[in-house]
């Protein structure tokens, strides 16, 4: 909203304001100068500074509803500002999807209030963010308002749920969300003749076998790497999206690492026992490959002691863990007379 | 593990010692053979021998058919008794591959008078082709780091728990075969590689017509051999073998997938086959490059590789504009949703909850490693290390091989079983070469204590060997071996091919280990093979064996065994009429049409929604609405499988809740919240009345109260809800001994009638009524 200078403004406003909570609204005007705040601001959200003005003093039914995002810009959360720039997304989509239909888009304005505007957040009784509210034509009490909040199960910080919830309570169409290209066209273009002007240098030096491609070093450690982040489940984490580690829920100093449960495994658990797959495996590696090729006897000795052992307890533990956390228990088939 | 060797001439010692060596893996190879096929003979013994579980009994049944009627008669098979009224093209929509192995060996057998039972052939069958698949492994193993490595992977491959999950005494399912095709593809990919024979290019597509027939999974070997392709091509290891391994395969092979019904033109049409079909461009681009490098002088070449490279880009640009273009069109982009989920992990669990439900395609944890392939875990990076060294085309093709299964199967569970056999060669490759280095240096250094003359033999023996080796990587003497003959060349390759490290010991004193730590390593490495083959004879004896269709229980008073499953299907089919249809929930589908041969509504080929939802809306509604949708579907008997009794979890009330979100998405009318107690699913006296009064609720529970006199579930632990009712529309004609299986009647239609006849009576003559009456079918 536009920052009032003068004193005299300020008074002839609350003259206004005064007028309308004696009910001499004038909706069309407030829609027109909601228009124009909104046409000054970057993707159509328009902050708002004063409630009383656009909602609780406006006689019900408003000729519009106003779609508010509560925000807040001390609290300089990365979650929270994302899902603000994926508001303004669907601001701006609304817009420009409904360009030559004033009788739409006036029907509906993006705004937004931030946390140090306290009296409306009190207003609207905001205890957590991310918060977002439809006020719609009839709604006169703001503290019972649970018909247009968004249900937290729906915040999940997307443009396509908020343009789902504003779809479904005020039947006006947002139509397909337009985000801004990842790359803008002028990259794009800088990116395109790099790879031009690079290819026939690339295809020569490819041809003269000279590309890390060639070296098999790289083939094999990218291979043991996949290798390693396969076995330890990693994938099973990032679809489930695991957390490194849990807190004990008795006692908040102690991190749980290791999960009781065959179906679930923590991040940090996944990774030191794929390391205990990999590591066993390299180490043999290492005596077949490397350490015949060493002369010093002694040398070997004691390096080949340290592998053995090393491997023996890492095997000895995953085994360990591998009963304690299945539950199962290995049974040998001895013949009878042996038990 | 000694190396196998043909090239040397007969009678001298050394020839001896190699032909003693060929008898001995081949005596080893018996025995690793009948060592995988008896490990998976536990369920025989354990339980006795029949097919497990669901779907072996629709191949099981598509079998008998095949060997009753024969191959035509099985092609054009439309089978009418199942999805009632709708029926099911069963020739187009099997993939026959293990149907048509076991008719087949059934029909030799019975030819030359063998009089094996179709279902014992099935039951074997499994077995049977895990023999043939370590055989498959040995060669090719052999073919990658020679005979030892190759005896070594036999053996793990013959026992490896994730194999044997699948192919037990009667788990008579596509996998039995299909992992066999996949490794001798395979074998026959790498050895067209290693020879450049035509000979074996061509049995390599026959071998991959075998796979497609046999399982869908062949679509991981259309996309690895372009992948192996590739990779060779981009790391500059092009040669005509390649190009011999790879065009006739793509070309035949695809002609001949395309021969199998359930393929048909999607081996051409669909994006999973893309990948083989850019390859193949390529691939002759880069062939036409290297065919005019060898024509010209090298400044001829480097004006016209300019000119080629510039036209090849172009064509390539031009394909992959179509190909994108193709592949935009189609609202998937062309893959099916599971090859989609292979791709991006996370697509799945947004996109198709069906697919992310099903608990095997679920993304594995760190123990599921370790129960699957076991110790196998800590070697394959040995093996992967071991491949490096020298990096070859066949060991780089094992090496893509290990490295794709190992992340598919760390995105779905069940390509754990595409991960075992690489695996199994990896690690084959790893333990052998261990097993080298530790013997040989413990030989060595007893050998050198006596300085034996014996030495001074290996030496001379070795040395050439040892330069192969060395010389191997050498580019130029490779393009020198294509020219030279068939013959010559394949003396040439194999001791190439072949791991000496008999050699490395003899080229330097320092290239071996000390002696007392490498007894401790050996028997280290012992012990560690021998805690493998007790967790895979532990995981073959309890883990895998259990048939399903037969449950037991130990108990202190001892062992009980359930045999409800058998006892109501021959109910159904001694005590029903031949056309009588049985509805159940789907999951018993196959195994009632097996079994009873009645015709059932749905079975376990989900193929068509709308049936199935109209199967759970039926047992998701009153008794009233159940038996008017059932009666118009002709049904005559309804199945229930009940665990209350005895305390079997996987009953029809656990999987109510799936029946309810079926049926409700194809009927709004049924709503999960109607059946959940403050979301909670419950069958106590806190139940919703919607719940108690549906018909799975009904038939479940009919006369339970009469069993202990209380009511106690002894699956869900509590009392149920609501213990004495009569059923209007149904009664009860059987109940299995342990109250496993219920089956149902319909009432005929009496009440209705007899309404209707009482108002027309009323009105009218009462001669109309005893015509309405005549009506009904049943009275």
């Amino acid at each position: 909203m536009a920052v009032h200078t003068t004193l005299s403004y300020r008074f002839f406003l609350s003259i206004a304001l005064l007028s309308i909570l004696a009910a001499v609204s004038e909706p069309t005007d407030l829609t027109t100068e909601l228009v124009s705040l909104r046409s000054s601001s970057e993707s159509g959200v328009i902050r708002l500074n004063d409630v009383s003005k656009f909602i609780t003093s406006v006689a019900t039914p408003r000729p519009y509803s106003l779609i508010i995002f509560f925000n807040s810009i001390d609290l300089n959360s990365n979650p929270l500002q994302n899902f603000r720039r994926e508001f303004g997304f669907v601001s701006a989509s609304f817009i420009s999807n409904n360009k030559n239909r004033s009788d739409v888009t006036n029907k509906l304005f993006f705004c937004e209030i931030d946390s140090s505007d306290s009296e409306s957040f009190h207003r609207f009784g905001i205890q957590s963010l991310p918060q977002i509210c439809l006020v719609d034509p009839s709604m006169e009490n703001l503290r019972h308002h649970e018909r247009g909040m968004m249900e937290e199960a729906d915040v999940d910080g997307t443009a396509e749920s908020v343009a789902e919830f504003v779809e479904s309570r005020t039947k006006l169409t947002v139509g397909p969300i337009h985000r801004p290209p990842l790359l803008s066209k002028t990259q794009i273009g800088v990116i395109a003749s790099l790879i031009a002007i690079s290819a026939p240098f690339l295809i020569k030096k490819f041809l003269k076998g000279e590309t890390f491609l060639h070296d098999s070093r790289f083939w094999q450690y990218g291979a043991v790497l996949v290798y390693f982040f396969s076995v330890s489940g990693t994938m099973h984490n990032i679809i489930n999206s695991i957390p490194m580690y849990l807190r004990d829920p008795e006692d908040s100093n102690r991190l749980v690492f290791f999960y009781e449960e065959p179906e679930i495994q923590l991040g940090a658990e996944a990774l030191s026992v794929g390391l205990l797959y990999t590591g066993v495996g390299l180490l043999l590696a290492y005596v077949t490959d490397a350490l015949v090729r060493v002369r010093n006897v002694n040398e070997q000795r004691v390096a080949m002691v340290l592998v053995m052992v090393v491997s023996f307890l890492a095997v000895k533990r995953v085994v360990y863990l591998n009963n304690w956390k299945t539950g199962y228990q290995i049974q040998m088939y001895w013949p009878s007379s042996w038990q | 593990m000694a190396a196998v060797e043909s090239s040397l001439p007969p009678g001298t010692p050394s020839a001896m010692r190699n032909a003693f060596g060929t008898v001995l893996s081949a005596l080893i190879l018996v025995l690793i053979g009948v060592l995988a096929f008896s490990i998976r003979l536990f369920s025989v013994i354990k339980y006795e021998s029949v097919i497990h579980e669901f779907d072996p009994y629709f191949n099981y049944r598509v079998t008998q058919f095949l060997s009753k009627n024969g191959i035509y008669e099985f092609w054009n098979w439309f089978d009418d008794r199942t999805w009632y009224p709708l029926g099911r093209v069963i020739g187009g929509t099997v993939y026959p591959g293990l149907t048509l192995t076991a008719g087949t060996i059934w029909w030799v057998l019975n030819s030359i008078n063998i009089p094996l039972s179709v279902e014992t052939v099935c039951v074997f069958t499994a077995p049977v082709f895990s023999a043939f698949a370590s055989w498959a492994t040995y060669l090719l193993t052999k073919e990658v780091k020679g005979s030892g490595a190759g005896l070594a992977a036999a053996a793990l491959l013959a026992m490896v728990p994730s194999y044997i999950s699948r192919s037990v005494a009667g788990s008579y399912d596509n996998e039995a075969v299909a992992i066999f095709a996949l490794i001798f593809t395979f074998y026959l990919y790498i050895k067209t590689l290693n020879t450049g024979s035509l000979f074996y290019a061509t049995l390599n597509a026959i071998a991959y017509f075998y796979m497609v027939c046999s399982w869908g999974g062949y679509t991981f070997i259309i996309n690895l051999i372009p992948m192996h392709v590739l990779l060779c091509i981009v790391t500059g290891r092009y040669s005509p073998r390649l190009y011999i391994a790879y065009a006739p395969l793509v070309v035949l092979g695809t002609l001949l997938a395309a021969l199998v019904p359930v393929v048909g033109f999607n081996a051409v049409l669909t994006s999973e086959h893309f990948a083989s079909f850019l390859v193949f461009i390529i691939i002759h681009v880069v062939a036409l490059v290297y065919y005019i490098k060898g024509i010209l002088t090298p400044k001829m070449f480097k004006v016209a590789v300019t000119l080629v490279v510039s036209i090849g880009l172009v064509v390539c640009l031009i394909v992959v504009a179509v190909l994108v273009a193709l592949v935009a069109s189609s609202p998937t982009g062309g893959w099916s949703g599971r090859s989609l989920s292979l791709l991006d992990p996370t697509y799945a669990s947004k996109y198709i909850p069906i697919i992310a439900s099903v608990s095997e395609h679920q993304p594995p944890t760190w123990p599921s490693y370790f129960m699957d392939i076991n110790v196998l875990a800590f070697l394959v990076p040995a093996g992967i290390i071991a491949c490096f060294s020298p990096l070859s085309d066949a060991s780089s093709f094992v090496v893509l091989y290990i490295v794709m299964s190992v992340y598919f199967s760390g995105v779905m569970v069940r390509l754990m079983l595409v991960l075992a056999p690489a695996a199994c060669i990896m690690s084959g490759i790893a333990l052998s070469q261990a097993f080298d280095v530790f013997t040989g240096s413990i030989k060595y250094q007893l050998s050198s204590n006596s300085k034996d003359d014996a030495e001074d033999n290996t030496t001379t023996k070795n040395a050439p060997k040892d330069d192969a080796a060395s010389g191997k990587t050498d580019k130029g003497e490779e393009v020198a071996k294509e020219r030279s003959s068939k013959k010559g060349k394949k003396k040439e390759r194999e001791p190439a091919d072949k791991p000496s490290v008999k050699s490395k010991i003899v080229k330097k004193k320092a290239l071996v280990l000390p002696l007392e730590t490498s007894i401790v390593a050996l028997l280290l490495l012992i012990m560690l093979g021998a805690f493998y083959v007790i967790h895979c004879v532990w995981a073959a004896a309890e883990a895998y064996s259990a048939p399903s269709i037969v449950l037991t229980s130990k108990s202190h008073d001892g062992l009980h065994v359930f045999d409800d499953f058998r006892e109501s299907y021959a109910w159904l089919s001694h005590n029903t009429d031949v056309d009588d249809k049985v509805a159940s929930w789907w999951d018993y589908g196959y195994q009632t049409t097996a079994m009873a041969n009645r015709t059932v509504i749905v079975d376990n080929n989900t193929w068509n929604n709308t049936h199935i939802a109209t199967v759970g809306t039926a047992m998701s509604s009153p008794e009233k609405a159940a038996w008017e949708i059932f009666n118009s579907l002709d049904v005559k008997y309804v199945l229930v499988v009940f665990g209350g009794v005895i305390g079997y979890p996987s009953d029809d009330i656990n999987k109510f809740l799936w029946m309810v979100r079926i049926g409700g998405g194809v009927f709004p009318h049924i709503k999960e919240a109607d059946y959940l107690r403050d979301g909670q699913y419950r069958i106590d006296s806190e139940a919703t009345p919607t719940m108690l009064n549906c018909l799975m609720y009904k038939l479940c529970y009919y006369r339970f109260v009469e069993t202990d006199g209380k009511g106690y579930d002894r699956v869900r632990r509590t009392e149920i809800g609501k213990k004495h009712f009569k059923l209007t529309h149904f009664e009860e004609v059987f109940t299995s001994h342990h109250w496993m299986v219920r089956i149902y009647k319909l009432k005929p239609q009496k009440n209705r009638i007899r309404g209707r006849a009482k108002k027309l009576k009323l009105k009218t003559s009462s001669g109309v009524s005893s015509k309405s009456a005549k009506k009904n079918p049943w009275m």
